[in-house]
């Protein structure tokens, strides 16, 4: 009942009519980041904090501001996704998989919905989790030392296995290029230089954003360069949209993956070093292993549309726990947000929600609202956001090229920074014509630096003895998961895998 | 053949990696890993799954034909001029160079190509700078 | 389109008008060497908006973010590039000296830029969990001495970082000879070191104050020493300080800026003696105590003297422990 009681006071904090307006303000600008490739929910937060300076806010506006454009920045990603097969941020990048060979089968406006509402399910229940289990949820956050750490990112490379592509080998080749990547740079642990060749700009390593732009975006407009005179020009770019909404059966098979890969997610984003990325990537392998029986993921499967959404938008939720009661943030954005309740003169810590229960309820009250707005907002806009599937190649690829380059270089500053992008945009081109995913490549980015620190003070604390990274039941029990996953697959199958390969063959290799 | 070429790409790459690895300077103040170890296991990797992927090479890909493959050649050199003349000109001139050539090149007629080129620079430039207030490059007249 | 064209017009005449009219100072500039949301992105923006709020500048401080190399880049920069604009100031911490101190910016030396002045500073402290046996600094540090492998410390910064700089400190002023035996395990962050800290994955704490204050309150750890000078004001007047438990370790993770190396007296001073103004205003005083931020009054060539004689002490500390040369 204390709980219903405290509720209705953030409610009663969170709606006001200059609340509401700034609810949506952030919603739509959040969205609006969260498409354009290069501005993911990190720095649209950063890009807004002087906003929210500017405009002279209180805490809990300014968090409602702030919130609001996290969560739609995290609806936002998924629409370039499914349109320009563009990630428009780091966890949108599984809605690739299956959301835009959906939108080449001419659903586009079915998945755009579909994930619409699977991002509102996923962060619905995340927020209630974050109400009912914060204080609980906290504890499973203190289980995880390095050595669980390591074993959970493990976990999810070796999971990896025939996620985005037909051929193993070259699974595990981009996996390790990724690995190898975020290995550039100074070495966090011992302050060493690695890789840099004496470049400074090298020292802190590659930035995931840059590589994913330049993977994705780059190589998508060479692509389009390449193949201008083919023909595939017509044929790439259907003008049927769909329908609009989903059919009632098509949320109907959807809704137990929504379901599992909304805990899914809301676990990875509570434990702190793992993040929201890992929640959606999480979510669709192991939705993947457990309901695709007959090898229909990645070739448009409305189940893999809905289950990375499901997972990154309640990650994102989930993310907030550790920030709100251990002061630690769990993602780039939850660090940004950090920052903005410091400035406000918030300590989050184990006593902000005893001590500050306006902010933290009224928060929870945005949060609910932010939610149901952008639900509102997205689904009737779907029609409009499918309308970029009509502008022509040769207008839209200059733009998203060029949108591409400003968003990395207004963040960074640095010529550098774009150089190294052309790079990786060459590389995905290449990588692309040789049918090597580019998923694992930015999951290797993306993690490898944390899973490395994880090995090296697991053992460092355990005196040089590698044997610590299996000695805790948890730790045993992800390994024996990560083994499970990583086996089971090459034995039972192999069956499912020829009928895979036959559909490909079919289809052509087009998805990447 | 290229995933054979590719997979011999991957061994060399990977002992690259180790030669690089093997240099790097260790501080004296070192933990109990080291800064090489990890970087090591990775080669491993990426080496095996190139061995693997020479071995049990996919179908051919669709290579382009010599022209179109200038064509994404000169699209990259354009990009580059594009990132390099950046601070130099300014962000509004160099990005609506940059977006006109891509126009042209995947097939806008004249008159749309220098729409698009300004269209775009402009509009990114309203939209990132006067909007969102991020910094972009100022070129020698202020914008 | 056309709207668009015609705003973007009138925007940029605006624009290029401003450009032309612009003197020195008249266009603040304030470079973030890192990505917006971290220390430095919020000196540059707090001072830049308190400073317009006091009136001290007329026009909103432009603040850029040149990330990259751990303040490198930007500190090549305004070395190479910009060394005699006048309207131009940059955000510093501890960790620019640092880096200074043990050559991470390639090339460059901290009397290529002129400093301006502090902000603050937040003094670090060391800390281990409630229910630890651990009670003093001492204590800590006997049993370091005893079997440094049955110690971890945690600290959010990289081995030879400023997090680790202050154990090591502590250490060698109590008379640990060999630092280096010391087992450090760098987090990303101070949050994430004092979870593990709660997760009883390592023994102890070392960061700053205001990484820790909210454990400190709700009894998760307790703070064994901070290395201030003296007991700091306030809510943290509790706390020991290294310096009364016999252990002559003082730690200042200072906030503050520097200015291009070619800045002209009249500039510098200028701005001296506004980021002095800002410094003894009552609004700085609130949002130094909302930050956890300690008075650290220094300006101009005291705080010039200042920074010289960090750089030397990490320099001298990094050579002991072997991190340089």
């Amino acid at each position: 009942m204390e709980l219903l009681a405290n509720l209705g006071d953030g409610f009663a904090i969170a709606l006001s009519w200059q609340n509401i307006g700034l609810a949506l303000l952030g919603c739509f600008l959040g969205t609006i980041m969260g498409a354009l490739p290069g501005l993911g929910p990190s720095n649209g937060v950063a890009i807004l904090i002087p906003l929210a300076f500017t405009l002279g806010l209180g805490a809990t506006p300014s968090l409602i501001l702030l919130t609001s454009v996290y969560y739609g920045a995290m609806y936002g990603g998924r629409i370039s996704s499914i349109l320009l097969n563009i990630p428009g941020d780091e966890p949108a990048m599984m809605t690739c998989l299956d959301g835009h060979p959906m939108a080449k089968k001419g659903l586009a406006g079915e998945a755009l919905s579909l994930s619409g509402i699977a991002s509102f399910v996923g962060a619905f229940l995340a927020t209630w989790g974050l109400i009912l289990l914060a204080p609980q949820l906290v504890k499973i956050a203190l289980l995880f030392g390095p050595a669980e750490y390591f074993a959970l990112f493990a976990l999810a490379f070796m999971t990896l296995g025939g996620v985005s592509s037909t051929n193993q080998a070259k699974s595990a080749f981009a996996a390790a290029l990724g690995l190898g990547l975020a290995t550039i740079g100074v070495d966090t642990q011992t302050g060493v230089p690695r890789f840099t060749f004496g470049e400074v700009h090298l020292y802190d390593g590659l930035d995931f954003l840059v590589a994913i732009v330049g993977l994705f975006a780059l190589s998508e407009v060479f692509i389009f360069l390449e193949t201008r005179h083919g023909g595939s020009d017509a044929a790439g770019r259907k003008l049927t949209i769909g329908k609009l909404y989903p059919p009632v059966s098509m949320i109907r098979q959807t809704t137990p993956t929504m379901l599992r890969t909304s805990f899914l997610g809301f676990i990875a984003g509570v434990l702190p070093g793992a993040g929201a990325s890992l929640g959606s990537f999480i979510s669709y392998s192991m939705e993947k292993k457990l309901v695709d029986k007959e090898g229909t993921f990645g070739t448009g499967d409305p189940r893999g549309v809905a289950a990375p959404e499901a997972g990154n938008n309640a990650a994102a939720g989930g993310a907030l726990v550790p920030m709100l009661a251990l002061g630690v943030p769990g993602s780039g954005t939850t660090a940004v947000l950090l920052a903005v309740l410091l400035a406000l003169n918030i300590t989050p810590g184990p006593l902000l929600f005893s001590q500050n229960p306006d902010v933290v309820w009224g928060l929870i009250a945005a949060l609910f609202i932010a939610n149901f707005m952008l639900l509102a907002m997205n689904i009737p806009m779907v029609g409009l956001f499918t309308r970029v599937l009509m502008i022509p190649s040769r207008i839209l690829m200059p733009i998203v090229a060029m949108v591409s380059f400003v968003g990395i270089y207004g963040i960074s500053g640095s010529t550098f920074d774009l150089l190294v992008m052309i790079g990786f945009g060459v590389m995905g081109w290449v990588l692309r014509k040789l049918d090597v995913p580019l998923v694992p490549i930015i999951l290797g980015t993306l993690l490898g630096n944390a899973m490395e620190n994880n090995l090296r003070r697991a053992v460092t604390i355990d005196n040089g003895n590698w044997w610590t990274l299996i000695d805790s039941p948890l730790a045993i029990a992800l390994w024996a998961i990560a083994i499970i996953g990583f086996v089971l697959p090459l034995i039972v199958g192999a069956r499912v895998k020829a009928k895979m390969h036959q559909r490909r063959d079919e289809e052509g290799a087009i998805s990447d | 053949m290229s995933d054979r070429i590719f997979g011999v790409f991957g061994i060399i790459l990977a002992a690259g990696y180790v030669i690089a690895a093997l240099a790097i300077e260790e501080s004296f103040l070192s933990d109990a890993v080291g800064p090489k170890a990890f970087p090591l296991i990775i080669a491993a990797i990426l080496a095996l799954s190139g061995a693997v992927i020479a071995l049990r090479p996919d179908p051919e890909p669709h290579w382009p034909a010599l022209a179109r493959l200038a064509e994404v050649a000169a699209a990259v050199v354009v990009l580059i001029l594009y990132a390099e003349m950046l601070p130099v000109a300014g962000f509004v001139i160099a990005t609506a160079f940059a977006a006109a050539y891509l126009a042209w090149r995947l097939g806008s007629g004249p008159l749309e190509t220098v729409a698009v080129g300004a269209g775009t620079s402009i509009g990114i430039y309203v939209t990132f700078h006067l909007i969102l207030g991020l910094s972009l490059a100022k070129g020698p007249l202020g914008f | 389109m056309k709207i668009t064209v015609t705003r973007g017009l009138v925007a940029a005449a605006a624009l290029s008008l401003s450009a032309f009219a612009a003197q020195a100072q008249d266009n603040p500039e304030c470079i973030a060497p890192a990505n917006p949301g971290g220390g430095w992105d919020f000196t540059c923006r707090q001072v830049g908006k308190s400073l317009q709020d006091l009136g001290l500048i007329d026009k909103t401080m432009q603040v850029v973010n040149l990330a990259g190399g751990g303040g490198g880049v930007a500190f090549a920069e305004v070395v190479n590039k910009r060394s005699d604009d006048n309207s131009l100031i940059v955000a510093a911490s501890s960790a620019t000296a640092t880096r200074l101190a043990q050559g991470a910016y390639p090339g460059n030396s901290m009397d290529q830029v002129r400093w301006l002045a502090a902000i603050g500073a937040d003094y670090g402290v060391i800390a281990v969990s409630a229910d630890s046996e651990v009670e003093t600094l001492p204590q800590l540090l006997d049993t370091i001495k005893a079997d440094p492998t049955s110690v971890s410390v945690a600290g959010g910064s990289a081995v030879g970082g400023w997090d680790h700089l202050k154990v090591l400190i502590a250490a060698s002023a109590y008379g640990i000879e060999d630092v280096r035996s010391v087992k450090y395990i760098a987090f990303d962050g101070g949050g994430e070191a004092v979870t593990q800290l709660l997760a009883g994955s390592v023994q102890a704490f070392t960061g700053d104050i205001s990484e820790a204050k909210g454990f400190v309150d709700s009894g998760d750890i307790k703070v064994i020493a901070v290395l201030s000078p003296e007991r700091l004001p306030g809510e943290f007047a509790d706390f020991p300080t290294a310096k009364e438990q016999g252990v002559e370790a003082i730690g200042a993770n200072w906030r503050g800026f520097y200015a291009p190396g070619g800045m002209s007296d009249e500039a510098y001073d200028a701005w001296v003696s506004k980021i002095g103004d800002l410094y003894a205003s009552g609004e700085w005083k609130e949002v130094m105590a909302a930050n956890g931020l300690a008075p650290l009054d220094l300006q101009g060539a005291d705080f010039q003297e200042f920074v010289a004689g960090s750089v030397a002490q990490i320099q001298s500390i990094s050579k002991d422990i072997g991190i340089i040369k």
